[in-house]
């Protein structure tokens, strides 16, 4: 998922950085207008450590591998603690293993940020749907919603990013396939996001509900 | 026992003989070359099989000089021109994974150049000249980085969650 150096031109990545600072700066504005803003930063901190480790984690999906990302817990977990925690965590990534680049760390950040962001809201909608859905299956669904559609609009992203700037050296339609394969092979991974987010809401509702209620 | 190889082996003469007559003239002559070899793999160990690979001579940087596929085991082997000394520029990529590998050819640190008869240690440094970050790693000292890293958040977490205490 992480798109590496070299593989988009100049100008998209400028406008990556050129997305991602504004963004930056108003998740931090944000988090600045909280109460206590230093409040959440231990679990932005432990998330952040998740999201960095998580991309180790390769979860094979035949022909090819893919491999967890944890946008979408984060933004429903983090709220707008997730843009600057995701910004962290592909820095370090970048740095230490190479794993994506620090031309394309805007293009990344918001690639996997912004659908961050998207669901955090995502995960707010279960207020609007507590009298239907009653209070526990309404914060479930959302839950599974958010991590799911988190990560399939970052896949969307990169997939829209790497088949629209494919370079005239390389033949576009072998590419163009074996993108296509590589983004069905992300369908199960929503599948899996989902279910990761969802079971860490509940244990996080069991345990300490208060560190989701908190931003409700 | 002589006698019965004997016939074995005349027969054996005489069909390679006709295959001969048959054939039209094709001249082959071969000459040894240096070649450098690509090993692509994802950082996950998997290599990438039937990446696509664009070779780009130091003349001419925009318009691929050569363009091929990998094998099935992400290997490519090409020939650079060694009357182009300067830097190769060689794009391996695949479902928007790739890296760009820059690799001297001719002059004192090329691979063809003064270098070109060089010892198993040479050969090493020429590999590592052509690999991007993170594949020089071994896997301890990749999962002590992490380590590193991860205690460096939740520390970060504690050092938070104690003063709010």
């Amino acid at each position: 998922m992480h798109i590496p150096d070299g593989i988009l031109p100049a100008s998209v990545c400028i406008a990556g950085y050129a997305i991602a600072v504004p963004v930056t700066w108003y998740s931090l504005r944000q988090i600045n207008r909280l109460k206590d803003p230093t409040e959440e930063l231990p679990k932005a901190s432990l998330l952040t450590a998740a999201f960095f480790i998580a991309s180790s984690i390769n979860i094979p999906v035949p022909p090819s591998s893919v491999h967890l990302v944890l946008n979408g817990l984060l933004g429903c977990v983090l709220g707008y603690f997730a843009f600057p925690a995701i910004l962290v965590g592909l820095f370090f990534q970048a740095i230490m293993f190479g794993h994506g680049g620090l031309t394309t760390l805007g293009v990344d950040a918001v690639m996997m940020g912004i659908p961050a962001l998207v669901a955090s809201h995502i995960f707010q909608f279960r207020h609007v749907f507590r009298q239907k859905l009653g209070e526990k299956l309404a914060t479930n669904v959302f839950a599974f919603l958010a991590g799911a559609l988190g990560l399939g609009l970052a896949a969307v992203i990169f997939f829209f990013l790497v088949i629209t700037n494919i370079p005239s050296g390389f033949d576009a339609q072998t590419e163009r396939a074996a993108v296509y394969g590589l983004s069905l092979a992300h369908l199960p991974l929503m599948l899996i996001e989902g279910t990761f987010t969802l079971l860490l809401v509940m244990f996080l509702q069991r345990v300490k509900p208060e560190l989701i209620e908190r931003r409700g | 026992m002589r006698r019965t190889f004997a016939i074995p082996l005349a027969l054996i003469s005489v069909v390679s003989w006709q295959v001969r007559a048959i054939a039209h003239g094709v001249g082959i002559t071969y000459q040894a070359t240096e070649a450098i070899e690509l090993q692509a793999n994802y950082d996950s160990g998997e290599p990438m099989a039937e990446a696509q690979v664009s070779v780009y001579s130091p003349e001419d940087p925009s318009t691929p000089w050569l363009t091929g596929t990998a094998d099935e085991t992400g290997r490519f082997v090409f020939a650079p021109d060694p009357s182009i000394p300067g830097t190769w520029e060689v794009q391996v990529r695949q479902a928007g994974h790739g890296e760009i590998l820059n690799i001297p050819v001719g002059g004192e640190a090329g691979v063809l150049g003064a270098n070109a008869g060089a010892s198993e240690a040479d050969g090493e440094s020429n590999s590592q000249i052509a690999s991007g970050i993170g594949d020089n790693l071994s896997i301890p000292q990749k999962g002590l980085m992490a380590v590193s890293v991860i205690w460096g958040f939740v520390g970060t977490a504690l050092f938070f969650l104690a003063r709010k205490k």
